[in-house]
């Protein structure tokens, strides 16, 4: 027993690497705030080119739908080393190419990248959901009023479909969180690889017991906010 | 004012309107009655070119709107105003929001401009202390009052009403169908899909009535809803008025 603590609450271990350790849980919440922003948008346009009306649109359509299948089918560490495996040697400029932006390595910016291209993908489906629960008499409503699909979509399905659909954004974003972890396998000291790098050179185990704890210090508050969105959404269906 | 003529309209291989003409006059009130299932909301609904007819053609203003390209049909919506069943009031706006939303959106008014002629609109319906409530909180009479401010807000030409009072509690008829009457007595062109007879009877200047997707006769009330010349219509009656 004494082994085990000592493997995994080892307070030397952990308070000697306190600020290293944090320094990589604040690479890993920057990237997914920002992942997790980018993705909230892309998922809203590939919702709405999916939702896009008439036969003009059909390609639109397919495309989109393609493209959501496509990332929720190929595993994120596969896009992650993909993206990064393959953009540095693309006919692009270099800063494109190997991006630097906001002082930040280009390991960032693949993860970013790979993470908003497969979670778009995911919040897609999620928004989707959402506008297809907005009665279709809300539609005609708007329809009726002269507005075209777009100002439709825009003032009168949109809002509502998000405001549905904010539980299930919620819980993605908390997976996308998690997910961010496997940006370390492209050398980005996240707060997972800052624990890896600490095991590795002390045998020891504590710096990822932090690193879990600071993981659970943020996702268990958004769990319950989760959770209260979801019961206050089912008060006011009662209610009707 | 407008003017159907030989519309046909197929879900599958439904025909649900099997050639329909009607001619609408100016500041004329038509009630349209018919048993469920008949084409009379499918009826509106291409008048207000929600749904495109396969064949046949339809007139506003002595202008064909049929077959009109996409942002055209946008533009001639605005000019007719239309009142569901379900009310439909976008349920994330509070009812003043309900009717200037088109207002400020589609006309380009400014907001001061939408909120004026909203505040105006929900006082002649009675509403003027519910200003600021959400649809939730309205009963079913109010919110069918407001859906009636937010279509009169875009200044239409002619209103359709499908059955606007058919998913109301009995004591909530009453305050909505007040609103209509006062809407035909200003000189409003009114298509008005009904089974309230009472209605019909007192404010319709023509009655019009459906069965399996065709006129079956029309005229003035006395007419039709006293002296039906065809056997189904006063079958239907029989049966509407039995209740
Ligand atoms: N969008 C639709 N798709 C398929 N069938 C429809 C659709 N809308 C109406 N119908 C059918 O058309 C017929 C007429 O409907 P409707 O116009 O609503 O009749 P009414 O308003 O007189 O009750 C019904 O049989 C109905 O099931
Ligand atoms: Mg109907």
């Amino acid at each position: 027993m004494d082994v085990f603590f000592q493997q995994y609450f080892d307070l030397d271990v952990i308070s000697d690497n306190f600020e290293f350790v944090l320094k990589g849980f604040a690479e890993t919440l920057q990237l997914a705030i920002l992942a997790g922003i980018l993705s909230l948008v892309w998922g809203l346009i590939l919702a709405l080119l999916r939702a896009a009306p008439g036969r003009a649109f059909a390609p639109v359509r397919f495309l989109s739908i393609s493209y959501i299948d496509a990332m929720r089918g190929i595993p994120l560490l596969l896009v992650i080393l993909l993206i990064s495996g393959s953009l540095p040697f693309l006919p692009l400029p270099e800063s494109l190419r190997i991006p630097q932006w906001l002082g930040k390595p280009d390991p960032f910016w693949y993860g970013v990248m790979a993470l908003t291209l497969t979670y778009g993908a995911y919040m897609a489906e999620v928004y989707r959901a959402g506008l297809d629960a907005v009665p279709f008499g809300q539609v005609e409503a708007a329809r009726s009023l002269g507005m075209n699909h777009s100002q439709a979509m825009r003032h009168v399905i949109v809002p509502q479909a998000v405001r549905k659909v904010i539980p299930p954004l919620l819980n993605d974003f908390i997976a996308l969180m998690k997910d961010t972890s496997l940006v370390g396998v492209i050398a980005l000291i996240e707060v997972v690889e800052a624990g890896r790098t600490v095991q590795a050179e002390t045998f020891n185990s504590s710096a990822l017991t932090l690193g879990a704890i600071l993981f659970i210090v943020v996702t268990i508050p958004l769990a319950r906010i989760v959770d209260r969105q979801i019961s206050r959404q089912q008060v006011r269906f009662q209610r009707g | 004012m407008v003017r159907v003529e030989g519309l046909h309209k197929r879900f599958g291989k439904l025909e649900v309107l099997r050639g329909i003409d009607l001619d609408v006059r100016k500041g004329e009130v038509v009630c349209v009655i018919g048993p469920s299932g008949s084409g009379k909301s499918t009826l509106l609904r291409c008048v207000n070119l929600l749904e495109p007819p396969e064949e046949g053609r339809i007139l506003l203003e002595g202008e064909e709107i049929t077959g009109a390209g996409k942002g055209k049909s946008d533009h001639v919506r605005r000019r007719i105003g239309m009142v569901f069943q379900q009310f439909n009031l976008f349920a994330h706006k509070n009812a003043i929001e309900n009717v200037s939303l088109a207002q400020v959106r589609v006309l380009g008014r400014s907001a001061d401009e939408a909120d004026a002629k909203s505040r105006a609109l929900l006082e002649r319906v009675g509403l003027s202390d519910k200003v600021e409530e959400y649809p939730e909180r309205l009963s079913g009479g109010q919110q069918q009052r407001v859906a009636i401010a937010r279509a009169l807000a875009m200044d239409p030409h002619v209103m359709l009403f499908d059955e606007v009072t058919s998913a109301l509690d009995p004591e909530l008829v009453k305050e909505v169908l007040d609103v209509m009457r006062e809407l035909a007595d200003e000189g409003m062109t009114m298509i008005v899909v009904t089974h309230e007879m009472g209605f019909a009877r007192e404010v319709a200047d023509r009655v019009v009535f459906m069965d399996e997707g065709v006129v079956v006769e029309q005229g003035p009330p006395s007419d039709v809803l006293s002296n039906p010349r065809e056997e189904r219509t006063s079958r239907f009656l029989g049966l509407v008025l039995e209740r």
